[in-house]
């Protein structure tokens, strides 16, 4: 089975974006229902949401006021912002139409559907009126993407660097939820005393890890135990750990493989023995912020090992 | 819709489906009774049902413009254009000689040049066009093929007859619209296939494949093709992609080629080098190879052209295909039929005026407003006069034109192009078509049963090119009796 360095690395940015523009969704989604639940005065301000996505310079571009109708703008309305679910959608059109010959057509015709979807009903869901359904509108057809690549595309190398594009995508972003949102979270506490259980089920829920949370820890939503659960449960195909391991699979069969496996390996090490009750606020942060870094470098390995390799 | 079925009218043209009494043809009668008993509003439904077909399916072409490239959905009219596998059975066979003719000849000029020496085709004609590439003299492709996959225009004139118009012998484009026409027709008018039998077109990517692995210089079970596309910036870039895809090769560009020390082409993979057997080049080949070629062009891979003349890679088309691919050559394609096949040319060509002879040039310049004058080199209908259509200034303008640069212009009488029935706003209107049918030769040669139907979308307009206006008809060679 051949496959174009080139071509490998379309699909892995394919599979990037379209997971981002899902993970994008789901955290504008589950803040969106959140804001709904509290008392007025507690909520965290919609700027989280622009923190957790790296988006501060991107926003000054645009906007001057950080309110909610701005942060959705740029995240939902600007096609051309870089940090935007539009936008996402878009940079994964273009990556289709450059592969759609190792894809099935289904993929094509999906993301192209998705695409246009996004642009002609992205300027129209600002405002809270139809923003919920187009932010699950965008998270549905994500997801039916994902499904037909898993049912038809055969496990060989397109395959597999799609897997590493939305497994390595999917953990970066767990990550950024847990550090951003946490260390808002815990700045206010005094402001968010007796709605903590609210706020961590919203950033489950973000992840679709409420229900599995529940079931597996309890009906009690409490920082540590979530901090936990969405980085070290193995179970849950959104944690830090389940994507880890998954992208060391995907390596195995992968001919130049060692210098992502020792990235993989830098990953687990960091990853073992996590314990979040350890850590305070700071302590917390200089870890996630370390975990990023070698998520990263996996990222730079991968891309020296295949994408641009000479000869 | 009858009422307005009932209101059509072709005057003066061969109409495809309907006979000047107002009746249908015999093989279109079927198609007709279907159309015309759609409502209004059913009719409309099935175009927009059509529409959204072909968005989602994401057919599209480019086309430039002053504002940056436009990705465009592509035009289609519902009503499907009928002809007859008997009438189609000779028209394949006249393709099929035509090509074998036009390779015999392509071989002859950068070999042993001997049609000039027999004073058939005057040597200076050729060897001084832009098209001829001094490059490829002495090469010779598998077969005596050059041009393994040509696309030859065709028009039928007011006497039914069809006539070949021109033939694209160095990247021709089109066929994957004519494979997705049949898939929009089958979605939006399924009941229309009731009561025919037609010649299936979805088949043309393995045909394709089939021809070009025939190419290969290893003998190999399955051999390495690849489609090299100049990007996705192109305006055939789909097709590129649906080509690839239908052949299961890979789709490269020129940075993902290497030619290494031994000669021989490589595609850069995530398993390291693999050695490429035939490339289907869809990149013009004055940008195929800096090192032969155009020196700017960054499009191509260095060391292509020396990969080839030492026989380790197969290109279709070969490079210097194109010195057929040329107005003026097309006059003499009559010539060399009877010259290398000593047979009599079974389709027909149009009277060409070659403006550098000085009896040819008298008459066209006396005769502008009766004649079509196109420069002898360029391709999607730029730099034509229609001279019935054009004011005294072009005919003035193309005057000077010609008679600066002779050798650059031919002229053919103003042919009246058939018309079909074509769904305008909330009409059934006459539209003038055409009609490129695509020959692939390599062991064997094979004719697309049909091919793509282009249709001029405004009234009278002969203009059928799809990057100006043109729309497409899905086209059907019926087998068998109604």
């Amino acid at each position: 089975m051949i496959m174009l360095s080139r071509v490998a690395e379309r699909v892995y940015w394919m599979a990037r974006y379209i997971e981002r523009a899902e993970d994008t969704a789901r955290l504008v989604a589950a803040y969106n229902h959140l804001v709904m639940d509290i008392p007025r005065g507690s909520q965290p301000g919609w700027e989280i949401l622009v923190r957790i996505l790296d988006s501060d310079p991107v926003f000054d571009e645009w906007f001057n006021v950080r309110n909610e109708q701005n942060v959705l703008r740029l995240l939902i309305g600007e096609a051309d912002a870089v940090c935007s679910i539009p936008y996402a959608v878009k940079a994964a059109r273009e990556n289709v139409r450059t592969t759609r010959d190792v894809l099935p057509d289904e993929v094509w015709e999906l993301v192209n559907e998705l695409y246009l979807y996004t642009s002609e009903a992205s300027e129209n869901s600002v405002g809270r009126r139809n923003r919920q359904q187009y932010l699950e509108q965008v998270i549905q057809r994500c997801q039916v993407i994902n499904g037909v690549l898993r049912s038809t595309l055969c496990r060989d190398h397109s395959y597999r660097f799609i897997k590493l594009g939305q497994l390595l995508e999917r953990a970066d972003m767990t990550t950024r939820i847990i550090d951003v949102g946490a260390s808002d979270f815990l700045e206010r506490e005094g402001a968010a005393q007796g709605i903590e259980h609210l706020l961590w089920g919203t950033l489950l829920r973000s992840m679709s890890a409420l229900g599995a949370y529940r079931r597996m820890i309890g009906p009690q939503v409490e920082k540590n135990a979530a901090v936990n659960f969405v980085f070290m449960e193995q179970t849950f195909p959104r944690s830090v750990r389940f994507c880890i391991r998954g992208i060391r699979e995907e390596l195995g069969p992968l001919t130049n493989n060692k210098a992502a496996l020792r990235a993989v390996e830098r990953t687990r090490r960091k990853l073992r023995n996590f314990d979040s009750s350890e850590f305070d606020q700071d302590a917390l942060h200089r870890y996630i912020d370390d975990l990023q870094l070698i998520i990263s470098e996996l990222h730079l390995s991968v891309q020296s090992s295949w994408f641009h390799r000479d000869g | 819709m009858d009422k307005n079925w009932n209101h059509y009218k072709a005057t003066g043209y061969y109409d495809e489906l309907i006979t000047p009494k107002g009746t249908p043809r015999q093989v279109a009668r079927p198609a007709v009774k279907l159309l015309k008993e759609l409502t209004a509003e059913d009719l409309a439904a099935r175009r927009t049902a059509a529409e959204v077909a072909i968005r989602e399916m994401g057919i599209s072409f480019t086309v430039y413009s002053e504002a940056g490239n436009i990705d465009r959905a592509w035009p289609f009219d519902l009503i499907p254009r009928v002809i007859t596998a008997k009438e189609w059975a000779k028209v394949r066979l006249g393709l099929e000689q035509r090509s074998r003719a036009l390779n015999m000849f392509i071989n002859d000029v950068y070999n042993k040049q001997k049609i000039f020496a027999d004073g058939v085709v005057p040597a200076e004609t050729v060897l001084e066009s832009s098209n001829f590439k001094e490059q490829c003299m002495g090469a010779s492709p598998r077969f005596g093929v050059w041009a393994n996959i040509c696309g030859s225009d065709l028009v039928r004139d007011v006497d039914g007859h069809f006539y070949v118009l021109e033939d694209n012998l160095r990247v021709p484009s089109g066929v994957s619209y004519m494979v997705e026409n049949r898939e929009i027709t089958k979605r939006v008018l399924p009941e229309i296939f009731e009561n025919y039998s037609i010649l299936p077109v979805d088949d043309y990517p393995s045909r394709l494949y089939g021809m070009l692995a025939a190419l290969s210089p290893r003998e190999r079970k399955r051999p390495v093709v690849v489609v090299l596309t100049p990007g996705i910036y192109n305006s055939a870039y789909f097709e590129h992609a649906f080509l690839a895809q239908g052949m299961g090769a890979e789709l490269v560009e020129g940075a993902d080629l290497f030619v290494d020390n031994d000669n021989c082409v490589y595609m850069r993979t995530v398993d390291g080098p693999v050695r490429v057997d035939v490339i289907y080049r869809r990149i013009d080949e004055d940008f195929m190879d800096p090192e032969a070629f155009r020196e700017d062009s960054t499009l191509g891979v260095p060391g292509l052209m020396r990969s080839w003349l030492a026989g380790n890679v197969g290109i279709a088309n070969a490079p210097g295909s194109g010195v057929a691919d040329d107005k003026v050559v097309y006059a003499f394609v009559p010539d060399m039929i009877r010259y290398y096949l000593n047979e009599k040319p079974l389709i027909r060509s149009v009277p060409t005026y070659l403006c550098m002879r000085e009896k040819d040039r008298e008459y066209v310049l006396n005769n502008l407003e009766k004649l079509v004058v196109k420069p002898a080199n360029e391709s999607g209908g730029y730099g034509i006069m229609v001279g019935p259509h054009a004011d005294k200034a072009t005919h003035r303008k193309f005057a000077r034109l010609i008679e600066k640069d002779p050798r650059n212009y031919i002229a053919q009488p103003t042919l009246a192009l058939s018309t079909a029935p074509t769904y305008i706003g909330d009409e059934i209107k006459p539209r003038h078509l055409d009609l490129r049918p695509f020959i692939l030769q390599s062991r064997e040669t094979w004719v697309t049963p049909g091919g793509l139907t282009r249709v001029a979308m405004v009234e009278g307009s002969l203009v059928v090119n799809s990057s100006q206006g043109g729309g497409s008809k899905d086209t059907w060679i019926v087998d068998g009796r109604l």
